[in-house]
């Protein structure tokens, strides 16, 4: 995956997009094979190794990993806590700003348990960018938010990774919000995987893209083609 | 014959695994205990979850356990005519060995199983992984103030039971089957003593919530990440840390004398 990009990660249940996006976190070890994140080998590393690392990664959970028994205040503002010297009031403030970037307000002092699914998925994101990771992982950010919050998201996404260069792998199913930011598809297979851009893949005629992409993105895809008058894909690599 | 000597291997060899990762993760706990940041504020928490939400059942169960233990040893030692001992006998078995031991049971009952449901619903949720991920570890934000606070709880919990335990055998002896108050209190003075039975007991049921701080904290870590897999941990870790409890109870009287 390029440095930089946003990379995102397709498949059906139970092919491994989840497992993909551990593995890079160093969460879980490969079976076989090597993960390398920004030119390190994660395999064999200590777990205080691994935390040098993952303290330029960021990783949005499926369900949140919320702390319980936080507020939003100390959970979005533990990494900084942890990690930097900064005052409580200015933590306050970084917090603050990066809820009001997610679409969140005076939320401060609630507890997870009082926070809709929605909120609740647009703080574990404030906690994941809190910190500027170079790298950040999501695990189906767009799932249980609203249409104007999807493309809050997207748009927060797209900016990070213009502006400050963040590479961003995300798993989702929200085909034509990923499509249209992804910078390349890697599609998970059961032995193997077809990668490359969205134009290449739209170009393609492999039908396990076409019949993963279903009605949404192939009709997101077909216009795209059109629009771009892209041929046959040769970059298209499995 | 081949089959039963491999599966016994294998068991063997998966218990020796496992109590090697438990002894790897209790060695953790103490490490992380000497590195900053303190955690000093998770582990007050984690100390009035354990010992103070404790206190009631503690003084109650103290209570009802000396009330009974006074009527029985009063009915049993008036059949000697020994009734007079009734503090001394009291005290004595409460300090040395039933404090200690039904306290640990209790507190493994009431807190240990609230820690291992805790930190393995952390760990169904993500949420221990989301901490790694924060570059945070696990076993220095969550284990180490939970295992200080049941160590640091247990004593002082300890401390609780005897005193109501001794109580509800005064009330008994006394004030119900009419021995003499200044008879118990003075048998009860004479026998016990500071160091031998007071101190020695502190230090057993300390040893005990190291065991139950151990035992509930690595249940929880190790645990299936459901709620099939909570639940067995929580289960687990009563029936451990009991075991553990009374195994190790024979072992430091046996040792120490206690």
């Amino acid at each position: 995956m390029r440095k930089g990009g946003i990379h995102l990660l397709l498949g059906g249940s139970g092919t491994g997009k989840s497992t993909l996006l551990r593995m890079i976190g160093g969460l879980q070890q490969p079976d076989s094979g090597v993960v390398s994140v920004a030119g390190q080998r994660l395999s064999g590393l200590r777990e205080r190794e691994l935390g040098e690392i993952r303290k330029g990664i960021g990783m949005l959970f499926q369900n949140g990993a919320l702390l319980d028994s936080m507020t939003v205040l100390e959970n979005v503002g533990l990494p900084l806590r942890e990690h930097t010297n900064q005052e409580a009031d200015e933590i306050a403030e970084r917090v603050s700003r990066v809820l009001t970037a997610v679409g969140l307000e005076d939320v401060e002092p609630l507890l997870p348990r009082e926070l809709s699914g929605g909120m609740l998925r647009r703080v574990a994101f404030a906690r994941a960018i809190v910190m500027e990771p170079e790298i950040l992982l999501c695990d189906e950010p767009f799932s249980g938010l609203d249409p104007l919050n999807v493309t809050r998201i997207e748009e927060l996404l797209v900016r990070l990774n213009r502006e400050l260069g963040l590479t961003v792998v995300i798993t989702s199913h929200h085909m034509a919000t990923s499509l249209r930011m992804s910078d390349q598809m890697i599609l998970l297979r059961d032995q193997n995987c077809v990668a490359g851009t969205a134009e290449e893949l739209a170009g393609g005629e492999d039908q396990d893209v076409i019949e993963f992409l279903g009605e949404d993105g192939a009709a997101y895809l077909a216009r795209l083609h059109e629009l771009q008058d892209v041929g046959p894909a040769d970059g298209a690599h499995a | 014959m081949t089959d039963s000597l491999r599966r016994l291997g294998a068991t063997t060899t998966d218990l020796v695994e496992g109590l090697g990762r438990v002894a790897v993760f209790g060695g953790a706990i103490v490490g992380s205990m000497f590195r900053g940041p303190t955690r000093f504020g998770f582990f007050v928490r984690a100390l009035y979850d354990a010992g103070v939400l404790s206190v009631a059942l503690i003084a109650l169960s103290g209570f009802t356990v000396g009330m009974v233990l006074g009527l029985q040893l009063f009915n049993v030692l008036t059949r000697f005519g020994a009734d007079e001992g009734l503090g001394a006998v009291v005290g004595l078995a409460l300090i040395r060995e039933l404090g200690p031991v039904v306290c640990g049971l209790l507190v493994t009952g009431r807190a240990g199983s609230a820690v291992t449901a805790e930190i393995g619903t952390m760990k169904a949720t993500e949420q221990l992984d989301g901490l790694r991920m924060m570059a945070i570890d696990p076993i220095h934000f969550v284990a180490m103030p939970r295992a200080l606070a049941l160590t640091v709880a247990m004593p002082l919990l300890n401390a609780i039971f005897i005193v109501f335990a001794i109580a509800g055998a005064f009330a008994i002896g006394v004030a119900n089957q009419g021995l003499d108050a200044g008879v118990y209190q003075s048998g009860l003075e004479n026998a016990v003593q500071f160091r031998q039975d007071v101190a020695q007991s502190l230090l057993k049921s300390l040893v005990f919530g190291m065991l139950i701080g151990l035992v509930a904290t690595w249940k929880g870590h190790a645990c299936d990440p459901d709620a099939e897999g909570v639940a067995r941990a929580t289960t687990s870790t009563v029936v451990t840390a009991s075991v553990v409890i009374l195994l190790s109870d024979y072992v430091i009287t046996a040792l120490w004398g206690v």
